[in-house]
């Protein structure tokens, strides 16, 4: 495979729907305190009946953001019947499991244990207190789920990633797609094929 | 021959370190990674190690095809000869 230049800087913006902005702003803005920095106020335009809306963005550091769109008229049944389980976009029943539910989420850097602590903090005297601080023994994260149910993460790492990671990592993912290429892929089929990469690829 | 890889990381040093105690049990080096050998089984015992859930569900790196886990739990990690 080529090697072709990285060029791309970070996150811009990742967005969610919202059907509660005063909590999401007490929630981003007063709560947290990211600075909000950019709105739209965009009258509905095109085919599909699309409803006012505002698009609102909080700075989350490095210039990255988080977006949200709420929109006039709307209620959260506009995706579908209320679940038992989920946020605001995607709601799921009392059935799916706990590991897919909480899959998808947004986890925001910090660079120490004092700031990620200045954050538990701020959250703790909120509404929206921590639910979970977990040491993963190379990361500690602090969990919440926002006003829209959309689980929120800020972590740390406990050291540094070393350059062997991210020779393994890719290691990984070769072995993986292997494996996935192959009839019922297996945890025990990617061991054994990763190690066979190792003992093809690592000089002893 | 039972065949386990482990990446050189601080936090999978002590996996190495209890895989070893047992003297049919030897580790030697491929890159950065420990490659802990045995002509049967390599039993490591989880307390043993002092890890915790996430490095010791995730210490594992390659199992040659000579083996195949038969244990990997709150216990113990053990690799069998196929």
């Amino acid at each position: 495979m080529t090697e072709q230049d990285h060029r791309v800087r970070g996150v811009d913006h990742v967005a969610f729907p919202t059907f509660d902005p005063a909590a999401t702003v007490r929630f981003y803005r007063d709560v947290l305190g990211f600075p909000v920095v950019h709105s739209i106020c965009a009258a509905g335009w095109g085919p599909e009946n699309h409803p006012d809306f505002i698009h609102f963005f909080f700075d989350i550091g490095n210039d990255d953001r988080i977006a949200f769109f709420y929109y006039f008229g709307s209620s959260p049944e506009v995706g579908g019947p209320v679940g038992e389980k989920g946020d605001a976009y995607a709601r799921f029943g009392a059935d799916v499991p706990e590991y897919f539910v909480r899959s998808r989420h947004l986890a925001i850097h910090v660079d120490s244990e004092h700031d990620l602590l200045e954050y538990r903090r701020r959250l703790d005297a909120s509404s929206w207190p921590v639910e979970m601080q977990i040491q993963h023994e190379t990361i500690e994260s602090i969990y919440t789920h926002d006003p829209n149910g959309y689980m929120f993460e800020i972590t740390r790492a406990m050291r540094p990633v070393t350059p062997q990671e991210d020779d393994d990592a890719n290691l990984t993912i070769d072995a993986l797609l292997d494996v996935v290429a192959g009839p019922e892929p297996t945890f025990g089929k990617l061991l054994a094929r990763k190690a066979e990469l190792i003992v093809e690829r690592v000089p002893v | 021959m039972t065949t386990l890889f482990v990446l050189d990381v601080p936090e999978n040093i002590s996996v190495v370190t209890v895989a070893v105690e047992d003297p049919a049990v030897t580790v030697g080096r491929r890159g950065h990674y420990h490659e802990i050998s045995a002509d049967g089984p390599i039993v490591i015992d989880r307390r043993a190690t002092g890890c915790r859930h996430a490095v010791w569900y995730s210490c594992i790196a390659g199992v040659g095809r000579d083996g195949r886990i038969t244990q990997h739990d709150k216990n113990a990690l053990r690799v069998d000869p196929v």
